[in-house]
């Protein structure tokens, strides 16, 4: 890129040398011939084809501000008409008018012609390419089109004079220019940049337009009349002075244009920088309330910017803490136990908030909190609403106070005081309230945020609880010979009531418990431990089911809340004489089945926890059933009876009939049945209470000592 | 979720409540703060017609034993009444004939509120 442009600016220079030298040789020698003309006029065209290369290169790679832009202009104008000015000063000799045509009268006069010559053409080039600029901000199709039509334009009318002597006229280059002028005219008053200026880059606009206009008069006036310069120009090549003559029009007509549209602008100036820092502030404030973690961070963005922007002297924030949990929440309608969080001070003391906020009287908070709109409060010291804040004047003179509310409530409230009376116009108004706005959503977030943290940290919890809960369950099967068994349990939630385990009595003997607590969920589960606890203590010293009841209800019903009961089936399989001896606390009875035969086992009894002492005991009985072989018994929790499609219960027969179609089977394939037809029965819905099943299958005596698992 | 109701009657001194639906975990609380209701105003003499009563859960049964003390302690009663069979199943399998009386129909459990009192 820059040997390209090193390039270019060689070659404009090898081309102004030949150039240089064939007016050095025109002045010695007779030339009026056509091709020598043309080629003088091609190679200025070329040289200025290439540099203009380098301008445009060196313009596009930064983009500076429009002001920066114009004080560009400026120097570069003033530089040349220095260099106009020197020019004229130097006393060269001048030119010789001949046949339309212009002989220099000596060396110097070609020699600073040319680099004078030089310096406008490149100076109208630049100015030409950064009018472009200004003008192009503005991206409306129209505008564009305009301005390319001006290029053309300027361009075709240059060019037009290629073979035009240089005092001579004509009618088409006349036309041209004409017809470039109208645009010039057309595109001067495309000053899209002007409105966006602050006031202080306004004020420098008016200087600079002031200066470009002026300035640029006087190099119109040079070029258009008999002077040196122009003459130098014309000299030198007529299509370069018309293009230096146009753009310095254009250039004039343009910075004209800026200088008065940017007088008219200058008035609402600083209505517009108003307007310009509430949009960035209320952008910054959104763009800051989507990303803040930092609570306080924002609540200090949103005081300091309120106190910017209306220009307020003293600015604060209250958060509403609902309850004194000190989580800060929405306060809603009608709730009376609140707390005030006093954040974001600008310029304001505690001491003074108190006076302001909560005198004597009616106070300001309690105003706002009550009426849920913004109140204005203009004279401090003559507000009727608020007698007993006129001794307060002294603090401020005029006050804003808005409400922060959100959908489930107020949040907090935003306060803004001013030293003058009638301090605030509407626009400031909405602007606190804009703030406020912010601040809400920016409340509530954090708020959500608190919360979701604090539910993920449950949910962890839950599962903490939930794997804890498993390992209270059975991890193995016990290895009984004769004896199939198989069980599983799934609580409805994370964690459950159910409760299933065996007792190995090492003698032949198996203990095999299922109960349920009352409810679900995280009450339930806790009851099922201590279940465990209880069956685990006592399973080992109690040898009858009755007894074992007995003693665990006495455990349990002690602790046990009085809404709250334990339903349990206990029984004991004996495999040394093929007997199961139960007994029932309000549990499902146990289903057995023999052969073809099906049936409820159902001894009488109470649940545990509803009853203690002797009333309960007395309520269990005891029943032994004579097991025979591929007998299965079935112990379960009201989870499978009670599973629900719609209105319709899964029920005993259901369970009756699944159980008997699968007797044949494996214990565990009897459990696999069982489940599977209850969740085809509720259509794969999540069970929505916890549900256990024991299954167990009776080999016989004659498979004494085999091993089956 | 499926619907609870309840309905509260007096019948001279004896409030009858008339539960319809499902009674469960979630609707429990509607039951308790009925029997709350009774209970603070003095009325212990109550009679639970469960005729439209479909599904009782552990959790709905709970709500009886919360309150059963209280009541008998103020020389009041919770009798219960037309329960459906399979209503009556459950409340039979943890035992509750044994702690209440159970009646066929309502007009039965508020007669023997009288009976006693004589």
């Amino acid at each position: 890129m820059k040997l390209r442009r090193l390039l270019y600016l060689s070659g404009a220079f090898f081309l102004v040398l030949v150039k240089f030298t064939i007016d050095v040789i025109g002045k010695n020698v007779e030339l009026e011939m056509g091709g020598v003309s043309l080629v003088r006029e091609l190679v200025v065209i070329a040289a200025f084809g290439l540099l203009y290369f380098v301008v445009d290169a060196a313009a596009s790679r930064r983009e500076s501000p429009p002001v920066k832009k114009l004080g560009f202009i400026l120097i570069v104008m003033v530089i040349v008409l220095l260099a106009g000015v020197i020019l004229l000063l130097l006393g060269v000799a001048g030119f010789d008018s001949k046949n339309l045509s212009l002989v220099p009268l000596d060396y110097p006069t070609i020699f600073l012609g040319s680099l004078i010559a030089l310096a406008f053409g490149i100076v109208a080039m630049i100015v030409f390419r950064l009018l472009r600029d200004l003008i192009l901000i503005s991206r409306r199709p129209a505008g564009r089109r305009n301005y390319y039509i001006l290029t053309g334009l300027v361009l075709a009318a240059a060019l037009s004079t290629i073979m035009l002597r240089p005092l001579d006229a004509a009618v088409i280059p006349g036309i041209l220019f004409g017809l470039a002028l109208v645009f010039a005219v057309v595109n001067s008053f495309r000053l899209p940049w002007i409105i966006y200026l602050t006031k202080r880059e306004k004020v420098f606009s008016l200087v600079y337009g002031f200066f470009l206009f002026c300035g640029f008069i006087i190099i119109d006036v040079m070029l258009a009349g008999d002077s040196l310069v122009n003459r130098v120009l014309l000299y030198y090549s007529h299509p370069l002075r018309e293009f230096v003559m146009l753009v310095a029009i254009f250039a004039t007509l343009y910075a004209g244009m800026a200088f008065v549209s940017t007088l008219f602008h200058l008035p609402t100036a600083e209505a517009f920088d108003r307007k310009r820092s509430e949009v960035s502030s209320l952008h910054t404030l959104s763009k800051l309330v989507t990303q803040v973690f930092d609570f306080n961070e924002l609540v200090d963005t949103v005081t300091s910017m309120t106190l910017q922007v209306v220009e307020a002297s003293r600015c604060w924030l209250e958060i509403i803490h609902v309850s004194g949990d000190g989580a800060p929440g929405p306060l809603p309608d009608g709730a009376l136990s609140y707390r005030v969080q006093v954040a974001g001070m600008k310029s304001i003391t505690q001491e003074e908030i108190d006076l302001l906020v909560s005198p004597e009287g009616p106070g300001l908070r309690e105003a706002v909190m009550k009426e849920r709109k913004t109140i204005v409060v203009d004279d401090l010291g003559k507000d009727s609403r608020f007698p007993e804040l006129r001794k307060h004047a002294g603090l401020a003179g005029s006050m804003v106070v808005v409400p922060l509310i959100s959908h489930a409530g107020l949040s907090g409230i935003l306060y803004a005081a001013k030293k003058d009376t009638y301090g605030f116009v509407k626009d400031d108004v909405d602007v606190i309230a804009a703030f406020a706005d912010q601040a809400t959503v920016a409340i509530e977030n954090s708020r959500l945020i608190r919360e979701s943290i604090e539910r993920e940290r449950l949910y962890r919890e839950m599962l903490v609880a939930q794997e804890m809960q498993k390992k209270l369950l059975p991890q193995f099967l016990p290895d009984v010979p004769s004896l199939e068994i198989d069980a599983i349990s799934t609580p409805a939630f994370e964690v459950g009531g159910d409760y299933y385990d065996f007792m190995d009595f090492g003698d032949g003997r198996l203990g095999i418990v299922v109960g349920d607590v009352s409810g679900k969920g995280v009450s339930a589960a806790f009851y099922m431990s201590e279940m465990k606890g209880i069956f685990q203590a006592l399973g080992r010293l109690f040898v009858s089911p009755k007894e074992l009841l007995a003693r665990a209800n006495e455990a349990l019903a002690s602790s046990i809340d009085k809404h709250s009961f334990v339903s349990l089936l206990y029984a004991i399989i004996d495999v040394r004489s093929g007997t199961l001896t139960i007994a029932r606390a309000g549990h499902c009875p146990l289903l057995h089945v023999s052969g073809e035969q099906a049936a409820y086992v159902r001894p009488g009894g109470l649940g545990m926890g509803l009853s203690r002492g002797a009333k309960f005991d007395g309520t269990i009985e005891e029943e032994t059933i004579l097991l025979k072989p591929d007998d299965v018994c079935i112990l379960y929790t009201d989870g499978v009876t009670e599973a629900r499609k719609g209105d319709d219960e899964f029920g005993y027969e259901r369970l009756m009939a699944t159980a008997r179609a699968a007797r044949m089977n494996s214990a565990s394939a009897i459990k696999t049945a069982i489940l599977e037809t209850v969740k085809t029965f509720t259509e794969h819905r999540a069970n929505d209470d916890d549900l256990t099943i024991v299954v167990l299958k009776w080999r016989g005596p004659a498979a004494r000592g085999e091993r089956t698992h | 979720m499926s619907d609870f109701k309840i309905a509260h009657r007096e019948q001279s001194t004896v409030n009858v409540l008339e539960l319809k639906g499902y009674l469960d975990a979630h609707t429990a609380p509607k039951l308790e703060e009925a029997f709350q209701n009774l209970l603070k105003s003095q009325r212990f003499k109550i009679v639970v017609n469960c005729k439209d009563l479909s599904y009782i859960s552990s959790a709905g049964l709970g709500v009886f034993m919360a309150f059963i003390e209280d009541v008998r302690n103020n020389k009041g009663d919770i009798k219960l009444t037309n329960m459906t069979p399979k209503v009556y199943n459950v409340f039979d399998l943890l035992g509750f004939p044994l702690l209440y009386e159970i009646f066929k129909e309502e007009q039965e459990a508020v007669t023997r509120f009288f009976e006693k009192s004589i």
